[in-house]
């Protein structure tokens, strides 16, 4: 009996030598025949001397030779499925081949920061809304402010369409329809295209975005102009980032204010920058508390109400964070340009 | 608009380096772009906005320093060497036009020796980027930059008659300006006449015949107040902007006009003549000055800080104020004409915020109320095509919103496009009636550097014009062509084809949950004749498809096919995608039926899925098409169609009899509608 155990045992290295050295499917026939054939196979003679043990040892051997079979079985069906896969081996095939690449769509670089700011307003709980490009007089100048014949008008030159239809010179005429739909509180963003008559040049076009920004409710001042602004421009540039408030002129707003940023470029140490001229600022923003006279034009009454508002150019803000020299780039729609914005 | 440090010391005492005087303009609001030293003086180039006419000048710069600083600005004193003769004796000036000339000074000065300026004045014009003329007129802009208000002289001796008279053109009437050009008047025109003829058009351009020469000894001097819209309606229409014009359109000071005069007569006869006793003053309805009611609480309720009362009071006074405290916290305020932008409260709490410091105000976020937070459609569905595309391969541009009129031609849009009045050049004078104009565009300057597969599309508006009312179309524009990957070294890139763009856009209706599109052969102008579909949502057309005509590639120099797409997106935001809905996974198997059918060429497959969808299978959870084919084995003009179909009944196994039976209503439907049989004996 204990003949028969050492053999097994003998019999497991010799088949897990024999494991080692399968090189293909004829290799592992063999050894399987070797191991498993019905007639001849080692384990059925095993199964054969169990004839001679004794009754007491034969659950034991038994158990043993079982065991044996099951190892057996197992090994070969796991060379069996290795063999059977359409592999390459490391030594024919060059696994440092590049691998298969596919075309992903790119944003465009001034949509996809115009997604930035909207996430940003949007954590902060303003609504998104609408506003169409082609607008009245009314809308984009009379209802904001800029009494007729006023030189102000000419700080926006305007593409008309008609004498009372013309593109929207900035995405203002939005805060008039959002005010005359909704009642306060009001808090909406307005990111859209605006259109001026201006012969393309590296730092001007003659359509571009712009974000509005309007907030009106008991109690606005500002200082919570202040406070908002800076918590956006913090968050879409960097916490420690300078931004300083200068008084300015809108027609729509009183007081009104300029916001500029630091440049992120030189940060004010160069006298010949490229991109704030030396001065160390970027004008980013216009801004100011609502005019009285524009939310009586809309029935607010500004004894009972008050609000700041805002807009920004997106393209001009887009063209300081990604450092593009000339804005006439994000519409040469160049897909080498664009693919870099994945 | 220049200044000048020295020109400003003239008004002020102060010894400030120029890098902090800029810094302390800045923070009250004037902003300076850049500044120059130059001959021992400091430049400044002021940013001025058009509610500041008073900034226009050196005098009006200078009060605000001095408000800023706490200085009084220096007392000047004009005085004039006056001959005998009383100038109302000898000369008569009529308006007729008081609206729109409210006042008119004048003087006259005899017997001036004209000719270079002194170097003091020529330094001073020098200074403004101007070259001197003679004495006289630089005098005359010596005073206009620094005190604003535009003077304007006449060499008295070619006057006819004397008398001066403020009218509206006459009809037919011309002017030959400074510098020598002739214009036209038309009658709503302000000019400036003598008994015979316009000597000068008002406010704008002196005319040329009357101009002061070196030669001239005696002068007429003009300073007067005109209405700002006329004057920029004038200039707008004679084409003639001056630096007279720039200041009287923005408003000027009406109190000032006698000062400005007398400045201008000081200044010429302390170096000779002698100026006319007295001054003509027309001014018909003296305005009074403007009161405006401050109410101290709206301060801090605007600005979100308290600040002083006698901060306030304080800076009221020291901006030249008149200001009188009328109830506890209430005070009215008298602001000078000087100041032609403040009317309201809300205009002196500005004032306020500027000399209190725009950074000394805290920076707070406001309590937010909740808002009803509407989510909006269009950027709900804009995200959701664009990431969807972006996955298709598709990259994402932005053209202009403009086209020109022969590409307009090319395209043969349906719609009438929208010409702009003013466009910004010729080949930007339409409104785009396509966004496959751009697109295309964007394909050529891609092919040209080097491209090999361009996938590009554009969401954004069209506009069109109809019965004279003019539309914007809010739509995506799609373009496809040449290969769809990378190159690879496995295996040659697929080629873009019809059936890549159809399967986008299907993926997109899909994605969008518009499932109930279908497709439509139709022809339009943009697409080649075999390749043209048309897209519909629920029967309504949302959209076109195809290949684009040959004559519209040619035009473009484009050799390669490109397929196209452009989608209606502002008709399908009115539409009802189908509400999201959870369906529970059936636990139980599936049946599945591949059935070969022998069809005509001409069903199309739109008709057969729609006789499909009709019959409304119970339990028949999908359907495709996987093979499609013509060949020896199939008769004449037939094509063989083989579909699989997959039965599932969501809570029981289902029965190959139920599968049967629905399996055969499908085939006899199809055989009925459109004599679909069974290829080689059916079920294989």
């Amino acid at each position: 009996m204990v003949d028969l155990i050492k053999k097994i045992k003998v019999l497991r290295s010799n088949f897990d030598e024999g494991v080692a050295q399968v090189e293909d499917k004829e290799s592992l026939q063999e050894l399987r025949n070797t191991y498993l054939s019905r007639k001849k196979g080692r384990i059925t003679l095993l199964l054969k001397e169990m004839k001679n043990v004794s009754p007491e040892e034969k659950p034991e051997v038994g158990k043993k030779i079982n065991e044996f079979k099951i190892h057996v079985q197992q090994k070969l069906d796991e060379l069996d499925r290795e063999i059977e896969k359409p592999k390459y081996k490391g030594s024919q095939i060059d696994l440092t081949l590049p691998g298969k690449q596919r075309y992903r769509g790119a944003p465009h670089p001034i949509l996809k920061y115009k997604k930035r700011i909207e996430q940003i307003f949007l954590s902060m709980g303003f609504s998104i809304e609408d506003g169409p490009e082609i607008e009245t007089d009314y809308y984009n100048f009379g209802a904001l402010n800029f009494p007729p014949h006023h030189p102000a008008r000419d700080d926006w030159d305007t593409l008309y369409l008609t004498d009372d239809l013309l593109l929207r010179t900035h995405t203002s005429p939005v805060q008039i329809r959002v005010m005359e739909k909704k009642k306060p509180p009001i808090r909406m963003i307005n990111p859209g295209k605006v259109y001026r008559r201006e012969t393309p040049d590296p730092t001007h076009i003659p359509m571009f975005y712009q974000v509005e920004g309007l907030v009106v409710d008991f109690g606005i001042t500002f200082a919570h102009l202040k406070g908002t602004l800076e918590h956006f421009l913090k968050a879409l540039y960097h916490e420690k980032i300078k931004i300083r408030f200068r008084p300015s002129y809108f027609p729509f707003t009183e007081p009104s204010a300029e916001v500029d940023i630091e440049c992120t470029v030189c940060r004010g140490e160069e006298s010949k920058c490229r991109v704030c001229g030396g001065g160390g600022w970027i004008e980013i923003l216009g801004a100011g508390m609502v005019d009285p006279q524009v939310l009586k034009n809309v029935n607010i009454d500004p004894e009972k109400y008050s609000g700041f508002a805002f807009g920004m150019g997106i393209d001009r803000t887009a063209m300081f964070s990604f450092r593009i020299p000339d804005l006439r780039n994000f519409y040469e729609n160049d897909l080498r340009f664009i693919r870099q914005f994945s | 608009m220049k200044i000048s440090i020295n020109w400003l010391k003239e008004y002020l005492d102060i010894n400030i380096f120029p890098e902090k005087l800029v810094d302390e303009m800045n923070n009250i609001g004037l902003l300076v772009d850049q500044w120059e030293e130059k001959d021992g003086d400091v430049i400044l180039e002021l940013e001025t906005y058009a509610n500041r006419p008073d900034t226009l000048g050196h005098l009006g710069v200078a009060r605000e320093i001095a408000a800023s600083q706490g200085i009084p600005l220096k007392d000047q004193k004009f005085p004039v060497v006056e001959g005998d003769e009383n100038i109302s004796d000898v000369f008569d000036v009529q308006v007729l036009e008081e609206d729109l000339c409210p006042r008119y000074c004048g003087m006259i000065i005899k017997g001036f020796n004209n000719g270079p300026s002194p170097p003091w004045l020529i330094k001073r014009i020098q200074a403004m980027g101007l070259s001197p003329v003679n004495h006289v007129v630089d005098v005359t802009n010596y005073v206009l930059f620094s005190t604003a208000q535009p003077i304007h002289a006449f060499d008295l001796s070619k006057l006819s008659g004397d008398k001066i008279i403020v009218r509206k053109a006459m009809k037919g009437e011309e002017l030959k300006v400074l510098g020598g050009e002739s214009i036209q008047l038309s009658n709503d025109m302000l000019v400036i006449a003598d008994e015979k003829k316009p000597l000068a058009l008002a406010g704008v351009v002196g005319g040329e015949e009357t101009a002061v020469t070196d030669e001239s000894k005696d002068i007429f001097i003009e300073s007067a107040c005109f209405d700002p819209v006329s004057i920029r309606k004038t200039w707008k229409e004679a084409g003639i902007q001056t630096d007279a014009s720039y200041r009287f359109e923005r408003g000027t000071d009406i109190s000032f006009p006698p000062e400005a005069a007398r400045m201008v007569a000081s200044l010429l006869t302390k170096e000779g003549g002698k100026a006319l006793k007295g001054l003509v003053d027309i001014y018909p309805k003296p305005r009074k000055v403007r009161t405006v009611v401050l109410r101290h609480h709206r301060v801090s309720q605007l600005l979100g800080i308290e600040i002083e009362e006698e901060f306030i009071a304080d800076l009221l006074k020291r901006m030249g104020f008149q200001v009188e405290n009328q109830n506890e916290g209430i005070w009215r305020v008298q602001v000078p004409h000087f100041r032609v932008d403040l009317e309201r409260e809300a205009d002196l709490i500005e004032e306020i915020a500027r000399f209190y410091g725009y950074d000394k105000i805290p920076s707070h976020l406001p309590v937010f109320q909740g808002i009803n937070l509407e989510v909006n459609k269009r950027k709900n569905i804009e995200d959701r095509i664009r990431e969807l595309l972006f996955h298709e391969g598709f990259d994402e541009v932005v053209n202009y919103s403009f086209m020109d009129t022969n590409k307009e031609k090319l395209f043969k849009t349906s719609s009438e496009a929208i010409e702009i009045r003013n466009p910004v050049s010729s080949k930007a004078s339409l409104l785009r009636t396509t966004l496959l104009e751009g697109l295309l565009g964007n394909i050529v300057w891609n092919i040209n550097r080097g491209a090999e597969g361009i996938h590009a599309f554009e969401i954004g508006n069209i506009f069109y014009q109809n019965e004279g009312k003019c539309f914007e179309r809010y739509s995506l524009g799609m373009v496809t062509m040449g290969q769809l990957d990378p190159v690879f070294w496995q295996k040659e890139p697929e080629k873009s084809d019809f059936f890549h763009l159809k399967g986008t856009c299907e993926e997109l209706l899909r994605h969008l949950k518009f499932d109930e599109f279908s497709f439509t052969k139709e022809e339009n102008s943009f697409f080649e004749g075999n390749y043209s579909l048309s897209l519909s949502f629920k029967g309504e057309k949302i959209g076109i498809l195809g290949q684009m005509k040959q004559s519209i590639v040619d035009a473009y120099s484009i050799e390669e096919s490109v397929w196209a797409a452009e989608i209606n997106l502002g008709s399908l935001l009115e539409k009802q995608p189908k509400p999201f809905e959870y369906i529970p996974v059936s636990r139980y198997p599936g049946i599945v039926r591949d059935v070969s059918f022998i069809s005509d060429r001409d069903i199309s497959y739109q008709e057969i899925k729609d006789c499909i969808e009709k019959l409304n299978i119970p339990y028949l959870e999908d359907y495709v098409l996987y093979d499609r084919f013509t060949g020896k084995e199939i008769p004449g003009e037939k094509i063989s169609l083989s579909f699989r179909f997959v039965f599932r009944h969501p809570e029981k196994t289902l029965l190959a009899e139920e599968a049967d039976s629905f399996q055969d209503k499908i085939i006899q439907a199809l055989n009925t509608e459109f004599g679909l049989k069974l290829r080689g004996g059916g079920q294989d």
